[in-house]
């Protein structure tokens, strides 16, 4: 039962979607075997859960959204030994490497018992970045705001909050699924579900969540940690790292970001040209002024070349924004015949040492010092906000929600906020308890942000704050989802529903913050239908509410509406009659959604929605239901393994059972028939585009897996018969 | 969406999904003219939204007693009503303003009418309704309360 929990993890990874399910078919099926007494155990096995390795995917997709923020802050000689390396600096080099941190790490959470992550990851960004993207857009809104574009409420919103990645990740996508277009039209590729299933939908989940904007209401995108780096090629080495530690103060960190991070010092090695000794000595000095948070890295200076004998191609980050990912596909393109960009090698050795490095920080530094902050928070903010009130005698964290919030409120009022740029002090007590929140969030204590959130929101509330609300509404739905404990219909109308509401009003309406609300409903949606059954619903049903939020018909849109269906997919009903299921839904959202791929010229994808939801449709009695299908079927070259079987022997009868339904309807009502001509004539024209009808030649089959009775698929053969109609 | 006077699309459906009568309407009410307005596109979808609240009908008639059910589904800005006969056929309407009231009214005639259809000897359950008498005594329902 628990097998593939006990495989090493590599070879779980390995393991395709096809092959995993047939494992989770035979559990579900032992399952209802071996409970026949009550009803609800019988079905449990058949009904919401979904197999482990979407659960992992999308699970994992959101654990590394929200991970610790690195800054990288080195010397020039640092970027020049990387360079002859033929990279491109040394933040490139490493920030693949943060994505994975090799081994397994542990944290302790607010208990105080250790939790080992397999999977943890943090992100390297440039220290410039953190500092420059606000700069450059305050300076934008700032304009905007004197010529009274926006109105007073909305004075001081950094514009950073909308992030420009949205139309960029929709254009990556739109790339990507061309690329995969392309593939199958040429045969090189089947039209498998790797290429039309869920992996674009995830793929654009985590361009969404990939770049996390710097922002005044969360602290995501602050940096926990700052990488200072020298190389050994230095010659005042002490007076640069403190030149370094000093520039890195004075960037131009936007006033809400709190520069108390952790500095760690780097220390690089050129084994290729500078003496070990002189190094180590050098180190050593650095250890004596700088203290424990040390390192010394050795990498090979020299160029490393595919028939090398330990190299290794360089990882490619997986967790690139769009825009990054749009420039690289462009260098590509235009360069793709000398391609040496494409496949960059290093020696495994240093590699290797990148990673240790990389483990190193993060398991003896980063994580030592989130610790300890969440601690010291813990203890001294929470407990200074009691001592404020004067009411509570001990503290726990049990009375925060209630009596905590009560008396924090009049010393609110004195408040902390400062309305003209929208933001806290990084000192504040708001501020640092935001920080805790999301700090105990990205070492996975999902109790304590949960917890602090809750707190946290009525404050900001009250100080009406409500970006910042907006914030942490988001936030306690998401952390509360990962909890993981159950999600009673309570919680679904009194929390989920209510913040969510909430929050994307705050977003949209206050500060049209548009990437936020997405962001904001994508990761509830999908936390959501993980719960599966009425939680599925309610996931669709945000998922809908996200639809709203773009109303162009853009790659994002289509597989946001597939994803709805997907949702609806999700929620099974229970007996042979499937009550309380939601097949319907789905199938008409996969239509929907097969209607915005085929607007959009991606038919492969239409041609998998169309599968999805054929089995619905196929002997369906509605006739304009089935006209437009079949339309459908028609300009995405849709071709069933079933129809190409019958096609000759029982078409003519298929043709009749048509016809004969057209007579009905056009008895009763007048106006069917007029309109059925007209719709014929359409579907006349269509035909006639050469595109369409030289897919459908090429296309390969989908070995469709829906097992339809033959008899009943005659009928879906009808856009042959509708012509003579 | 269907310009200023609301529009309805009501359509019986049988125990296997499957349509037995369809009809559309525009409203009577505020100078309508009864005639439906429904653009092109919409006109497939409100089959797609009725077949598609059957879901939602078959987990809340257990929850009521009344035959009516009142709304049971929403899809953007269109609603579905639905009425469910002791023989599990459903009369949904979908419609794009709320109004319960006018709506049960019209359904409750219906059902007199559907019943009378049930008694003609060489009607079957789940058959399709052709009679052109039931199409005009339904318009003229619909004429009455929508």
């Amino acid at each position: 039962m628990a097998l593939p929990l006990e495989m090493p993890p590599r070879a779980r990874s390995a393991m395709s979607t096809s092959k995993a399910s047939p494992m989770y078919n035979l559990r579900s099926s032992i399952a209802s075997t071996g409970s026949t007494t009550s009803l609800t155990s019988l079905f449990a096995g058949t009904g919401a859960s979904l197999p482990r390795d979407i659960v992992d995917d999308i699970k994992s997709v959101v654990h590394h959204a929200f991970v610790p923020h690195i800054a990288v802050h080195v010397s020039d000689d640092v970027d020049e030994v990387v360079r002859e390396k033929g990279l491109p600096d040394f933040y490139q080099l490493i920030r693949p490497y943060g994505e994975k941190v090799q081994g397994r790490i542990t944290a302790r959470d607010s208990q105080g018992s250790s939790v080992p992550f397999e999977d943890f990851a943090v992100r390297f960004v440039r220290l410039s970045d953190v500092a420059r993207k606000p700069d450059r857009k305050s300076g934008v809104s700032g304009t905007s705001f004197r010529n009274g574009e926006y109105g007073g409420a909305n004075a001081g919103i950094p514009e950073a909050i909308n992030s420009e990645e949205l139309p960029l990740a929709d254009e990556l996508l739109d790339l990507h699924l061309s690329h995969a277009e392309e593939l199958i039209d040429t045969n090189l590729a089947t039209e498998t579900e790797s290429h039309t299933g869920q992996a674009f939908y995830l793929l654009y989940l985590r361009k969404i969540l990939s770049g996390f904007p710097v922002t005044s209401h969360e602290t995501w995108a602050h940096p926990v940690a700052c990488l200072i780096a020298i190389s050994s090629r230095n010659t005042t080495p002490i007076d640069t790292l403190r030149q370094l530690y000093k520039s890195g103060s004075e960037v131009n960190i936007p006033g809400y970001v709190n520069k108390e991070y952790l500095r760690y010092y780097v220390l690089v090695h050129d084994e290729d040209k500078d003496d070990i000794v002189k190094s180590t000595a050098l180190f050593e000095q650095m250890k004596r002024h700088f203290g424990l948070h040390c390192h010394l890295i050795r990498l090979r200076s020299t160029m490393c070349i595919v028939s090398d004998e330990d190299s290794v191609p360089v990882a490619k980050s997986q967790w690139l924004p769009a825009s990054e990912e749009l420039a690289e596909l462009q260098r590509h393109q235009e360069e793709d015949i000398e391609s040496d960009t494409s496949s960059r090698f290093i020696h495994g050795s240093d590699e290797a040492a990148i990673k240790t490095m990389v483990r190193e920080m993060v398991a003896q530094s980063v994580i030592p010092f989130m610790e300890r902050n969440i601690a010291s928070w813990n203890d001294q903010i929470l407990s200074r906000r009691k001592g404020i009130g004067g009411r509570v005698l001990s503290f726990s964290r049990r009375f925060l929600g209630s009596t905590g919030t009560r008396s924090a409120s009049t010393s609110a009022t004195a408040s902390n906020f400062d309305s003209v740029t929208n933001s806290y002090d990084p000192m504040t007590p708001e501020a640092q308890m935001r920080k805790l929140a999301d700090w105990s969030f990205m070492l996975r204590d999902w109790k304590l942000a949960y917890d602090v959130y809750n707190t946290i929101r009525t404050d900001f509330n009250n100080d009406k704050a409500w970006l910042h609300v907006a914030g942490a509404q988001e936030m306690t739905i998401i952390s509360l989802l990962l909890t993981g404990q159950p999600i009673t219909p309570k919680i679904r109308a009194d929390t989920i529903d209510v913040y969510l509401d909430a929050a994307c009003y705050s977003y949209v309406t206050r500060f049209r913050a548009i990437y936020a609300a997405l962001r904001c409903l994508l990761v509830t949606v999908e936390l959501l239908r993980l719960a599966g059954g009425s939680s599925a619903e309610l996931a669709a049903k945000w998922a809908i509410k996200a639809l709203d939020l773009n109303i162009r018909p853009t790659v994002g849109r289509a597989l946001i509406s597939q994803r709805v269906g997907d949702c609806y997919a999700v929620r099974q009903g229970a007996g042979s009659g499937g009550w309380g299921g939601r097949r319907r839904k789905a199938a008409m959202w996969h239509v929907l959604a097969a209607e915005t791929w085929i607007r959009l010229g991606k038919f492969a994808q239409a041609r998998h929605c169309i599968d999805v939801a054929m089995p619905k449709y196929s002997n369906t009695e509605f006739v304009l239901i089935r006209r437009f299908v079949d339309q459908m079927k028609l300009d995405s070259g849709y071709v069933s393994l079933l129809d190409l079987k019958i096609d000759t022997g029982v078409g003519g009868v298929g043709g009749e059972v048509v016809e004969v339904e057209n007579g009905d309807n056009s008895n009763d009502h007048d106006g069917e028939d007029e309109e059925g001509e007209g719709e014929d004539g359409g579907s006349d024209g269509e035909v006639e585009k050469p595109k369409f009808d030289g897919k459908r030649r090429s296309i390969l089959i989908p070995q469709t897996p829906n097992g339809d009775a033959p008899g009943v698929m005659t009928v879906e053969e009808s856009p042959g018969t509708d012509g003579p109609l | 969406m269907a310009g200023s006077s609301t529009s309805y699309y009501f359509v019986i459906i049988g125990t296997k999904d499957n349509p037995l009568y369809e009809a559309e309407f525009g409203s009577f009410k505020q100078g309508g003219d009864g005639i439906p307005k429904f653009r092109e596109e919409q006109r497939h979808m409100n089959q797609f939204i009725a077949h598609s609240s059957l879901d939602c009908i078959e987990d809340q008639q257990w929850a009521s007693k009344e035959m009516y059910l009142k709304t049971v589904d929403k899809f953007n800005n269109t609603w579905v009503s639905c009425f469910l006969t002791g023989g599990n056929i459903k009369f949904l309407l979908v419609h794009d303003t709320r109004s319960d009231e006018p709506i049960r009214q019209f359904f409750a005639d219906v059902y007199d009418l559907y019943c009378k259809t049930l008694m003609n000897p060489f009607y079957e359950v789940n058959m399709a309704i052709r009679s052109q008498t039931f199409d005009q005594k339904i318009k003229a329902a619909a004429k009455k309360y929508l």
